[in-house]
Order: structure tokens, then C-alpha cells, then sequence
């Protein structure tokens, strides 16, 4: 062995520390601390750690709060799995708070009593909250969020910015490679551009989908439509058919001027605006025959909690005033609470864009059909092969 | 690579004559054993066992229903196809630009030598999520290579963003440090004198490569080619970040199938398929380990 370098030493250190690396993260130990899962992007997670955890030091000022991000969707599936799995027993589930689940995607979850149903247990400002917001008992709807198209207003003027699918089409082939959406399952900007697409394809009604009315047959009859409408896009989309692979990528996309328009969120484009990431001038537009879709965040608690009675204080603080107020100014979202509780300077400021309603769509089944729908009829692309 | 196979094995004296001896060697080894057979084996076979037995209303049934879905899926198809070119093109990529990196690195004695090696092991330590976006940051569009040949009056480079090539490039400068390392201590068992001799004869740069040293590394790129493919082929993170959305790498579409269709069967089975196939490159890093150490005997 003439070799330069102590080979064998630095394989040793090499693959400990990929086996360290590799080891699992062994659950932490009941430590008294609230553990508040979220599997939302970043821009919510430092929200509650920068400012809903502070405020509630004046509420609660002993209690420990830990912020744990879950990844996404399915990673908040996987805990209330856990959740469920322990309940019955002595095992602490180890999450205390959902930051936006919603009971449904936890089958048999509600009669199994996983959940905290807050009109019983008497949330504080539960009275507060939007009715039209409003699902169950079992979840509180703290912030909404919509989907917006989001455009680089130096090269569209605002009057020429589409206002009706048709319109917006119409732009998509006069600009061909300058606008992109990601890929549904990656992130809801483009997830609800999609599903926009298929209330296009189906009357612009989005009281024909519903949690329960999905079956294969009835999804082979209303999607296929929807898939028509995309694939007719793709040729004029950025490099004839590309998809990004998540809402920042989209954001990112934008701000290197590399596409002109794509689908955002409202709290992700507000804040990138306000941090410098896009243009002060960025152009924001939703369409008018019917917006994309948006949807409530909603915050659940199962009942078997080991700190339940910190974790309700936590989310009727979440329902105050005071933070209700900053989902808007700090988040750029929409608050759950309707707009008679939030800072009346605030309610006039805002009076313009505050939605009559945001269409939603049912998740469940459908997410499943959608999403795997699109990457077999709509990703491999027809041009591209 | 002779060593790195011998390693803890090479005995010094005869059969282990003192019984407790060999007992402290089966201690020593049972905590490694166990513990693959805990996290390694029991999955695998559990694994199997879970796509081959398909839940019926009477109870468990054997079935090969999600294989035959997988292989007469063209969708499917193609994601395995993309998977198995892209592990193809990179581990020839990696070759290619590893192979002269590591006869420089054995050979040069200057202490430019030390810089190379340094940036040659650098990709080691930075995450690959860390370098998927500076690479969309590069030579993503309008990136810091769009850049450069902008202000030098010259058109845009065609980005491998979003394209296959965008996760090739990625994961073939991850892979460089592993690949060098390996190269390297391959051609360490190539002997100066034997270099020097054949130099002495006439022998030219390319016979000297070709006669002299390939022979002797064939092994160490038996090793190379198989460790590249079995971390290329379950990449994630670059292929997922870079790679366009369909076709799908088999990481990605494993993910998807799991947590997005909520199949899990079926990732299961995808899961299983590219086992199968990265147990055969497997089986040849095994086979030259057991060659070699055939050899030293």
C-alpha cells in the first residue's frame, strides 16, 4: 500500500460517520416539551417559531413548546398513524398538535375517537371562527391560503394579465416556455392549478367533487377532460412541457426571470415579495370565472396528547386577535377567524382583496387519482415522448 | 482494493488453537450479524413475502399480480428504463473522469497533488440537497454560467435543468470522492518497479496503462463500477430535485407510489425489482472480495 493518503483511516471515519448519518432519529422521550407537527413549507414553520410561540409565552409563559417538521402530507400521516396506534394505551403518541391535518385523511380516525372535538371541550374564541371555514368539530381552521397567478409585471401590463382560464390560455401559447406550474403532488400551487383544470373541464362547478363522491368510475369520467385541457397547455410551457418540482422552485423560477408567470400561493408570493426574493412590482392576478382553488389550514389535537390541556391553551391563542392579525401581515394569509376579529385597520385595508368565498376541493381519494393521473396522462408529454 | 477485503480477517497463527480466542471472535462478530439480520435480512425477506401474498377476503393468498402490473405497465417501464441509463451513462462518466484523476493522483509526486486530492474529496461534504440547488443556481437558467457568457457576449447554455441530464450531472460530481478513493487504492497494488521497468523498455504512456496497469486494476473497477451503480440507482434527492417529472427515477417514483397513490404493495414490489437488480452488481463486489481473498491464500 504506496498510496498518498491514509486511506484506511479515512474510510473509517468515512463510514462512521455515514453510519451515524444513517442511524434513526430514536424518538425523544416525553421531556415536558408540546410538540407541534407541521408538514408545511418554511415559511409557516418560521412563523410559529418566530411568532406564535413568543406570544405565547404571555399566555403560558412555562410551558415548552417544539416546532417539528414533518416533511409533508404523508409525514403527518405517519403520526397520526402513531397517534392512533397508541391510543387505548399508556404509550405517548409524542405529538401534541397538528399544524394543518385534517381527520379524514386518517381513516376511521373519528370514530375512534383520536381526535379532540374542540366545540365540547370549550376552545376559547371557537365562536370566532369563520363559519364558512368550518368543517367539523374535529379540526380548527386557523389560516386560508389561495392560489394566485403571480407575473413579472415588467413585461405584462396588469390590464393584459389573464382574468378567465380562456384568457389565460390564450397567453400561455402568444408566450410559448414562459409559464410553469409544478408537479401536483409537489406542492398546492400547481396541485390546484390542476385541479382548477378540472373544473374547467367539468363546468366550473366545484360542488361536483366531494369528499365522498369519488369512485374510480366516476373519477375515468371527469378527469380525462382535465388531462385533455393540460396536455393542450404543455407544448407552450417552459421547455415544452417541464414541471417544476415544488412551490419555491416555481418562486424561484420566476424571480431568475427565467418564466414570466406561474401559479403561486398568496402567502408564499407576499412573503417572497416582502423578504426581496421577487420584485416589489410582482403582478398578482386570480382568475375571475372561477379562482383557483385555496383551502384552510386546520389544526387537530388527538385526545390522547400527553400535553392535551397546553395544546388547546395553544390553539385558542392561535385563534386571538393578535395572532389572527399577523397571519395576514406577517404570512400574507388569510385569517380562520372571520374578518370582524382581526385589527380594524386591517379589515379596512384589505377590504378589496378579501374573498367571498375560496373554492376548495375535496382531498381523500381524489389526491391519489389526480396526482398519479397526471404523471401517467399529462407528465411523459406528447411532443417529448 | 486487496486490502481493504482483508482487513480483520488474515489470521497469524494457524487455526484459532485457543478456544477463546475464537469464542471472543464470534462475540465480536455476532453484534454486526444480528444487527443485519435485524435491519438487513428480516426486511428483505419480509419484503418478498409481502408482495408474493396479496390480502383476500379469506385471508392471505400467494400472488404475482403487482409484478405483472409493474412489468406490463409501459409507465412503469419507462421509469426503470430512465433509471438503469442514467446509472449506465453515469457510471461511464465517472470511469472516464475518475480514472485519470486517480493514475495522477498515485503517480504525481508535486505538492500540487495535494490540492487535487482536496477537491476531488470536497463533494464528500456537501449534502446533495445542498448541491441540487446550487446547481439550479449554475447552470439552472439565467444561472451564474448563463451569467458569465452573457456579459461575455455569448449565448445561453441549453440548462439540463428539469431534464435527465440535470440529476446525471449532479450525481456524477457526488460520486466523484467515493469513485477516487476507490480507484486510488486500486492502483496502489500496481508496484513503482513494475511502472518504472516497463518505462525503462519504451513502453509509452498508453501501452504502459494498457499492458501494465488496467491488468492489475481490473478488480478495483469491478469494485468501482459496482459501488457507483448501487448509490446511483437508489439516488433520491438530485433526481427528485433536478430530473424532469416523467419519466421518474426509480427513488422518486418508489416515494410516490408509497405516499402519494398510498399503494404501498406496489412501492413495495418497485422496491423489490430494484433490489433484485442491484443485488446482481452486488454479487460482483462479493465474488472479487472471495477472488481476492482465494488469491492470498
Amino acid at each position: 500500500m504506496t498510496s498518498h493518503f491514509s486511506r484506511r483511516g479515512f474510510l473509517a471515519t468515512a463510514s462512521a460517520s455515514a453510519a451515524a448519518l444513517a442511524l434513526p432519529r430514536f424518538a425523544l422521550a416525553a421531556d415536558g416539551f408540546v410538540n407541534v407537527y407541521t408538514g408545511s413549507d418554511s415559511n409557516i414553520s418560521d412563523f410559529w417559531t418566530n411568532v406564535i410561540l413568543p406570544g405565547f409565552k404571555s399566555v403560558n409563559p412555562d410551558a415548552k413548546v417544539r416546532v417539528v417538521d414533518a416533511g409533508d402530507g404523508a409525514g403527518l400521516r405517519a403520526m397520526a398513524d402513531r397517534a392512533m396506534a397508541a391510543l387505548g394505551s399508556d404509550a405517548d403518541p409524542q405529538v401534541d398538535l397538528f399544524e394543518a391535518y385534517t381527520p379524514d385523511q386518517t381513516p376511521g380516525s373519528i370514530d375512534a375517537g383520536l381526535w379532540v372535538n374542540f366545540a365540547e371541550a370549550g376552545v376559547e374564541n371557537l365562536d370566532k371562527v369563520n363559519p364558512a371555514a368550518r368543517q367539523t368539530d374535529f379540526d380548527l381552521p386557523y389560516r386560508g391560503s389561495q392560489v394566485l397567478l403571480a407575473y413579472d409585471a415588467s413585461k405584462v401590463a396588469a390590464e393584459d394579465a389573464p382574468k378567465t382560464w380562456d384568457e389565460m390560455t390564450a397567453w400561455i401559447h402568444a408566450n410559448p416556455g414562459q409559464f410553469i406550474y409544478n408537479r401536483p403532488d409537489k406542492g398546492g400551487s400547481g396541485g390546484n392549478f390542476v385541479r382548477r383544470a378540472i373544473h374547467e373541464a367539468n363546468g366550473r362547478d366545484p360542488q361536483k367533487f366531494t369528499l365522498d363522491n369519488f369512485s374510480e368510475g366516476y373519477a375515468a369520467e371527469t378527469l380525462p377532460g382535465a388531462w385533455e385541457l393540460l396536455n393542450g397547455l404543455a407544448p407552450s410551457l417552459y421547455e415544452g412541457g417541464s414541471y417544476s418540482s415544488g412551490n419555491t422552485q416555481s418562486i424561484q423560477l420566476l424571480a431568475q426571470v427565467v418564466v414570466t408567470m406561474t401559479p403561486v400561493w398568496s402567502d408564499q408570493v407576499l412573503q417572497a415579495i416582502s423578504m426581496g426574493v421577487l420584485p416589489e412590482n410582482t403582478g398578482l392576478v386570480q382568475l375571475q370565472d372561477l379562482a383557483l382553488c385555496g383551502g384552510f389550514s386546520r389544526i387537530t389535537v388527538p385526545t390522547n396528547a400527553a400535553s392535551r390541556d397546553v395544546a388547546l391553551q395553544l390553539a385558542a391563542y392561535v385563534l386571538s386577535e393578535e395572532v389572527q392579525s399577523k397571519i395576514i401581515t406577517e404570512l400574507g394569509g388569510f385569517p380562520g377567524v372571520s374578518w370582524d376579529h382581526v385589527d380594524g385597520a386591517l379589515r379596512e385595508k384589505y377590504a378589496d382583496v378579501i374573498p367571498a368565498s375560496i373554492p376548495t376541493f375535496p382531498g381523500g381519494d381524489w389526491d391519489a387519482a389526480i396526482n398519479d393521473g397526471w404523471y401517467r396522462n399529462v407528465a411523459p408529454g406528447l411532443t417529448r415522448g | 482494493m486487496t486490502d481493504l477485503a482483508s482487513s480483520g480477517t488474515r489470521r497469524t497463527g494457524g487455526t484459532a488453537a485457543s478456544n477463546g480466542r475464537g469464542l471472543t471472535g464470534l462475540l465480536l462478530v455476532s453484534a454486526p450479524v444480528a444487527l443485519l439480520g435485524w435491519l438487513i435480512i428480516y426486511p428483505i425477506f419480509n419484503a418478498i413475502a409481502r408482495t408474493l401474498l396479496a390480502p383476500t377476503e379469506t385471508g392471505t393468498a400467494f400472488s404475482t399480480d403487482t409484478y405483472v402490473r409493474f412489468f406490463s405497465d409501459g409507465y412503469a417501464l419507462a421509469n426503470l428504463w430512465l433509471t438503469l441509463s442514467v446509472t449506465a451513462v453515469c457510471a461511464a462518466l465517472l470511469l472516464a473522469i475518475c480514472l485519470p484523476l486517480a493514475l495522477y493522483l498515485r503517480f504525481a509526486k508535486s505538492r500540487v497533488a495535494g490540492v487535487v486530492q482536496g477537491l476531488a474529496l470536497f463533494p464528500m461534504f456537501v449534502p446533495s440537497v445542498i448541491l441540487a440547488y446550487a446547481l439550479i443556481r449554475t447552470i439552472g437558467p439565467n444561472g451564474g454560467v448563463d451569467l458569465v457568457l452573457n456579459a461575455l457576449g455569448l449565448p445561453k447554455i441549453n440548462s439540463p435543468y428539469l431534464t435527465p441530464w440535470g440529476p446525471i450531472i449532479g450525481l456524477v460530481w457526488d460520486n466523484i470522492p467515493l469513485t477516487t478513493l476507490m480507484l486510488v487504492a486500486g492502483l496502489g497494488a500496481v508496484s513503482d518497479n513494475a511502472v518504472e521497468a516497463a518505462r525503462d523498455a519504451g513502453a509509452r504512456p498508453l501501452a504502459l496503462l494498457r499492458h501494465i496497469i488496467l491488468p492489475q486494476i481490473g478488480n478495483a473497477m469491478l469494485v468501482v463500477l459496482s459501488f457507483t451503480v448501487l448509490s446511483i440507482f437508489s439516488a433520491f434527492t438530485l433526481p427528485y430535485v433536478l430530473g424532469p417529472a416523467s419519466p421518474e427515477m426509480m427513488g422518486p417514483f418508489m416515494q410516490r407510489t408509497f405516499s402519494q397513490v398510498m399503494d404501498p404493495r406496489m412501492a413495495v414490489t418497485q422496491a423489490v425489482i430494484t433490489f433484485a437488480i442491484c443485488a446482481v452488481f452486488g454479487a460482483f463486489y462479493v465474488r472479487s472480495i472471495a477472488k481476492n481473498r482465494e488469491a492470498r491464500r
